[in-house]
């Protein structure tokens, strides 16, 4: 497996570089979505699954992304790319702002600021109507950059995945995994605990800053409730446990299979789907908390940095 | 915006404060109570009042009943409710790792939101019971605002006295400060999670039964009440029982002054500044309390 892993995966990036030149509209659209969401599942497991730390509003990021690049684009004519970018710094810097005063405490301080943040931006930017829209929305001028976007999605899906596997594989992972095993033991080892959640909370909210800029851009027109449910945050979380919190590949294996099995079977019974997303995080939580790629470890004595 | 502040005002500002701040207390001191005993923050607590809302709204529609004698049916029914989820699932993650417990209640919470949109449908639902306000001086009084205050101060002075008087309380307090001593102690400790959850489950309850009698109910509206309860418990210290009602009080004063010098909007904004505010200057609430 080891040998062929490395080149099955080659292949399937190559293929996925080459889809644009023969794919369908909707075939692309749904690629693209799956980037979106490896994106997003991955950025939630540098926090929540290295450190241990629910973040409960991590869309926040994504509709702090979007804004930002939807401002920038609609009112200083800004290039998406650029913009793009911007959102990411902006998801960043209010990761900061959130996690200066909530992350130097230990406990749920931190989860339940998280679950309060979304809303409290959602009213924020219903407010600013004159920079926002409000809640009329935010209206981009039309541009036909689907197939630019799609690369530029997969390619922040590929960098959120490497940095996973960076990070894995490194001492500062191996200190972020001391923390959510034994924060008291991580201290007394010498680890200074506060800047390494706050650095590892930056990394997880740039990654859905730039998917959120990315994905105004692509549909051209952003409104509060579009950007900031509470359904993405449950989704990536559910992705993310599904696939396995914590290793580098269980977001994305979560990410494919769940987003599949939406389209195929869920998008059927649109009211049952929500529900058994909460049905599926209990299930996990109580008997699988490593998720799939945490058992498939188990079983067949597979590498950490998986 | 050039409102002229009169001390009339100010002093409405401050009587709706003090009617909200007692409701806020109730509700969080069972969240409070949950996080004393079984160190877990219940992400499910809003929910659970949102169900005992419905509760009422049904009693009230269906059989007509007067709504605040459904009270009472509302918090026995979500007594059995809290018990029977404590007993089926959170009760497995009482010792796991905190993100455990957190993930768990947070998918039970998300089920029961989602549940009760399959059930009761999206639309808003409103108990017209009660309307209009009395007038004292220049002061207006919201009929269903004073009788929801007047509930919530007597079923919170009872959780004080059973806590303070009763040897259950005294059990459960006992718990709360420490789980090793409170077994040797004779404690059937899981007896008294599952009491706790039921007793917290049945204090949301009561609060979404009120609620439902001042504003209309829908299913998302629990969730920013577990925020609001978490805010209230580290206004007030976390671990610190009485500390629930100075920062309900807190609470509600702040929301009011903010929907008087800004807008209602921004009201939910200013809480959220507050609970980082108390979270920078003193994580340990404002009268002080065990640093967990």
């Amino acid at each position: 497996v080891r040998r062929v892993a490395p080149a099955a995966l080659v292949v399937v990036l190559l293929a996925l570089a080459v889809y644009p030149t023969f794919g369908t509209g909707y075939g692309l659209m749904s690629v693209l979505q799956v980037f979106m969401w490896i994106a997003l599942a991955g950025s939630w497991n540098l926090i929540s699954g290295l450190t241990g730390y629910v973040s409960f509003g991590h869309v926040a990021f994504f509709g702090a992304g979007a804004y930002t690049a939807g401002i920038l684009i609609a009112s200083s004519g800004w290039s998406w790319p650029l913009a793009a970018l911007a959102g990411g710094g902006a998801a960043g810097v209010l990761a900061l702002g959130i996690g200066w005063p909530c992350l130097r405490l230990k406990g749920p301080y931190f989860a339940i600021a998280m679950l309060g943040l979304n809303e409290v931006l959602r009213a924020l930017v219903s407010y600013f109507e004159r920079l926002t829209g409000g809640g009329n929305g935010l209206s981009m001028p039309t541009l036909d950059a689907t197939v630019p976007i799609y690369y530029a999605m997969g390619l922040t899906a590929v960098i959120v995945t490497l940095a996973a596997r960076l990070i894995i594989g490194s001492r500062f992972g191996l200190r972020l995994m001391t923390i959510r095993e034994d924060e008291m033991a991580a201290e007394a080892m010498g680890i200074h605990t506060f800047r390494h959640k706050l650095l590892a909370f930056l990394l997880s909210a740039i990654g859905p800053g730039i998917a959120g800029a990315l994905t105004a851009r692509d549909q051209g027109y952003i409104e509060p409730l579009s950007v900031f449910p509470l359904a993405t945050t449950i989704t990536m979380i559910v992705m993310t446990l599904f696939g396995g919190k914590g290793t580098v590949w269980g977001p994305v294996l979560g990410a494919v299979v769940l987003f599949v099995a939406q389209e195929m079977v869920w998008a059927r019974y649109p009211y049952i789907h929500p529900l058994l997303f909460g049905a599926i995080i209990v299930a996990v939580v109580l008997a699988m908390p490593r998720g799939v790629l945490g058992l498939l470890q188990t079983k067949y004595r597979l590498p950490r940095t998986i | 915006m050039n409102v002229v502040i009169t001390p009339a005002m100010i002093g409405q500002v401050i009587i709706s404060g003090i009617l909200s701040g007692v409701l806020y207390a109730m509700v969080a001191l069972g969240l409070a109570l949950i996080f004393g005993v079984m160190r877990i923050i219940n992400v499910a607590h809003g929910p659970l009042l949102m169900l005992g809302a419905y509760t009422t709204f049904f009693l009230y529609s269906t059989f007509g009943l007067n709504p605040y004698l459904t009270v009472p049916i509302s918090m026995a029914v979500l007594f059995v409710v809290g018990l029977a989820l404590e007993r089926t699932l959170v009760f497995r993650v009482i010792d796991a790792p905190e993100l455990s417990s957190l993930l768990l209640t947070f998918g039970i919470s998300i089920a029961l939101v989602n549940a009760a949109q399959l059930a009761f449908t999206s639309d808003l639902r409103a108990v017209e019971y009660l309307t209009g306000s009395w007038g004292i001086g220049p002061f207006a009084f919201s009929k269903s605002r004073v009788v929801a205050f007047v509930f919530a101060a007597g079923l919170t002075a009872g959780a004080f006295l059973f806590l303070t008087y009763t040897r259950l309380g005294k059990a459960v307090r006992a718990t709360s400060q420490s789980r090793e001593v409170a077994m040797v102690c004779g404690i059937d400790v899981g007896a008294f999670h599952r009491l706790t959850f039921g007793l917290a489950s049945a204090l949301a309850a009561a609060g979404g039964a009120l609620i439902a009698v001042i504003v209309a109910i829908q299913p998302e509206m629990g969730q920013i009440w577990t925020f609001k309860s978490f805010l209230v418990i580290v206004l007030g210290g976390a671990g610190n029982y009485p500390g629930a009602l100075l920062g309900g009080m807190l609470l509600g004063l702040v929301e009011q002054l903010a929907s008087l010098f800004l807008t209602t909007q921004l009201s939910e904004v200013v809480a959220y500044v507050l609970l980082v505010l108390v979270l920078l200057v003193r994580p340990t609430g404002l009268l002080g309390g065990r640093q967990t």
